[in-house]
């Protein structure tokens, strides 16, 4: 392996995120490439744990695009602060300026709020970890507009003229696939799918998460999730359930699985009612006793 | 190797990918070159990675990428070069562009640009009012392109309701203010923009029953479709049984998709069992899917030898939850079609609206009625 990307690999773990060496060399290419990292995969993934990882591995700053249906510029680039602007207005009415004077104080930089998009491009210190999260639930005309700032990095606001990036920040988006992200978006990207961890790597990233978490505990965590992920589900858990779920076995004092204890945690890795009512007491036991009968082997 | 090396076979492979329908365009080529000049090219699972990321190569396609990489660059010894045979694969495949090209008309069918196989005016006319059992396989590709056409109707039309209006709305504080400046900050009329218009709920529950054979891969590739405009559609098949199958439905081929259902749907073409399937969709799913904002749009004929009562009590429970219940049966497209069949007689109290749904111009006729 590279050296460069064994050092992503090892960079990412001291921070506590386990990565694989795929997971490095598409960190490693879309950084050395400057290009936005598409990341899908399931929910619970680790995709957004990635982009923060990244954050503190470049040491900057995180800026967070959350995405949802009717995101609208505003919400994404910019707004203008209105009260202060209409304060600001007020005041120059009184000392009697003339409306054109009066315009041109009220539309400055420093009346406007920077949300994400133009926080991102505008930020001096350096380049920032742009995660644009869960784009594939912002709309069509959105994600348009999303081509226009990744490709040219630049934004025009149409009372002060366009503003450039500072530095270009590294973008990652993350998509759970509710839709297609469109073409000409994605080929602007370099492409990660994050699959389910292997057994190896997920009982590492508990432990990792959940230092309170024995070798037992973690491992038979692992391999009842992996058992679990074989099955039909309509949501099927991952990483992130795993670690909510060895942090709820871990205040209940539980060093072990055993069915039972499974039986009343399941909430923490079911988040679906069908999944609940279909996995009844039976199945859990043979999970469990898969989980535990390799432990014994 | 020299850069120039690299740059050919990086084209070569591309061309492979292509020919086995991973779809790769010029720009994915020069990433990949990119990411290669990155990479320790004695590493061949770095290598691996490095052009599935750069390529963007989607998860669907890994196994077709990972195949391909092994015969390609893995062939024998060290050098991607020693396991070309030039020959054989130069002679098999065109140079990139002309490939590409290529791709682009045959492709998944969205390209739009291959204004040479768009039906003629009079050819879509006639496709327009063809009855669905009257339809070939053949016809089908034809039609999704239509449909597609259709379905975006419903698009346009809800982007034009986002403009700004006079009258009612929402404050408009950005354009507000600027009205404001004329008069020193005063606001003497507010602004106002209406708030658009939310993407249609829609939840289809599709008859895949042996007496709609005919009609379902028509009707579904019309789901299909309207499934690229109103993204969040939820799309349920029953014959005997109910099956969720929202998760089976990938944009892309829809020839692929439909096969790929009914192999996914126990009992394809079956009995029908109306009753309980859509009893089985309130209690079981109509809480999770089914809101104020929804239409329920139910494809089926109707015929069903099951208790009707069984229908009635669905029905009346799902009226309840839903904005809209839209039946489309493609008997009624005949004129002297009654809805007499106990099933559908049952449901029809429960019905906003019965539509016929036996050929395109039908569909066409409902979809203002789904936002």
């Amino acid at each position: 392996m590279s050296p460069e990307i064994q050092a992503i690999l090892d960079g990412l773990e001291r921070l506590g995120y386990i990565a694989d060496a795929p997971i490095a060399t598409a960190v490693f290419l879309a950084r050395e490439m400057r290009k936005p990292l598409l990341l899908e995969g399931d929910a619970g993934g680790g995709k957004t744990e990635l982009a923060k990882a990244l954050a503190a591995l470049f040491d900057t700053e995180l800026v967070r695009l959350q995405c949802y249906e009717g995101l609208d510029v505003s919400t994404a680039l910019y707004e203008w602060n209105y009260p202060r602007q209409m304060l600001r207005a007020r005041l120059a009415e009184d000392e009697g300026r003339p409306a054109a004077e009066i315009e041109e104080l009220i539309f400055g930089r420093s009346y406007l709020l920077e949300r994400p998009l133009l926080r991102a491009i505008t930020r001096r210190e350096g380049p920032a970890v742009l995660l644009i999260d869960e784009v594939d639930r912002a709309d069509e005309g959105f994600e348009a507009f999303l081509l226009e700032v990744l490709s040219d990095f630049q934004v025009t606001i149409p009372e002060l003229g366009t503003i450039r990036a500072e530095h270009v920040p590294y973008v990652v988006l993350t998509s759970n696939q509710s839709r297609e992200i469109g073409d000409a978006l994605r080929r602007r990207c370099l492409y990660l799918y994050l699959e389910h961890p292997t057994l190896e790597r997920e009982v590492r990233i508990i432990r990792s998460r959940v230092p309170g978490a024995g070798e037992r505990l973690a491992g038979e965590i692992g391999r009842f999730m992996q058992a679990l992920r074989g099955r039909r589900l309509s949501k099927t858990p991952g990483v992130a359930e795993s670690i909510d779920w060895a942090q709820a076995l871990l205040r209940l004092h539980r060093d072990h699985l055993d069915a039972e204890t499974v039986a009343q945690t399941l909430g923490c890795i079911l988040k679906d009612r069908h999944d609940l009512a279909e996995l009844d007491a039976e199945e859990v036991g043979a999970l469990v006793a898969a989980a535990q009968g390799a432990e014994a082997a | 190797m020299t850069g120039g090396d690299l740059v050919t076979h990086l084209a070569h492979f591309a061309g492979v990918l292509r020919a086995r329908g991973v779809t790769v365009g010029v720009g994915d080529e020069v990433d990949g070159a990119m990411a290669l000049t990155l990479v320790d090219l004695a590493d061949r699972l770095e290598v691996h990675r490095a052009l599935r990321t750069a390529m963007k190569v989607r998860r669907r396609d890994w196994e077709t990428f990972d195949a391909a990489f092994g015969q390609f660059w893995l062939g024998d010894g060290d050098s991607p070069r020693g396991t070309v045979p030039t020959g054989r694969i130069a002679g098999a495949l065109p140079r990139g562009g002309l490939r590409i090209a290529a791709a682009g008309t045959e492709g998944d069918g969205d390209g739009g640009a291959g204004e040479g196989d768009t039906p003629g005016w009079s050819a879509e006319m006639l496709l327009r009012r063809k009855p669905f059992d009257q339809c070939t396989p053949a016809d089908l590709a034809a039609m999704e392109r239509l449909v597609a056409r259709l379905a975006m109707k419903l698009a346009t039309r809800r982007s034009r309701r986002l403009i700004p209006t006079r009258g009612r709305g929402a404050a408009d504080l950005r354009r507000s203010l600027r009205r404001a400046v004329s008069t020193g900050g005063e606001m003497v009329a507010l602004a106002r923009r209406a708030r658009p218009i939310e993407e249609p709920r829609l939840v289809v529950l599709a008859d895949t029953s042996g007496s709609m054979d005919a009609h379902t891969r028509f009707l579904l590739a019309f789901v299909l479709s309207l499934r690229r405009v109103a993204r969040g559609a939820e799309v349920f098949t029953f014959n005997t049984s109910l099956q969720r199958v929202t998760p089976l439905l990938k944009p892309g081929n829809v020839a692929a998709t439909l096969d790929r259902l009914a192999a996914g749907v126990p009992d394809w073409s079956g009995g029908t069992r109306i009753g309980e399937s859509l009893a089985e969709f309130v209690t079981r799913w109509a809480g999770t899917y089914v809101g104020a904002r929804s239409v329920v749009l139910i494809l089926s004929d109707g015929l069903d030898r099951g208790d009707p009562s069984l229908v009635a009590g669905a029905m009346r429970a799902l009226k309840a939850k839903a904005r809209r219940i839209i039946w489309l049966n493609p008997l009624a497209g005949d004129a002297r079609y009654e809805p007499t069949a106990r099933a559908m007689a049952a449901a029809l109290p429960y019905v906003d609206r019965l539509a016929p749904a036996h050929d395109l111009e039908s569909l066409e006729r409902i979809i203002p009625e789904l936002v």
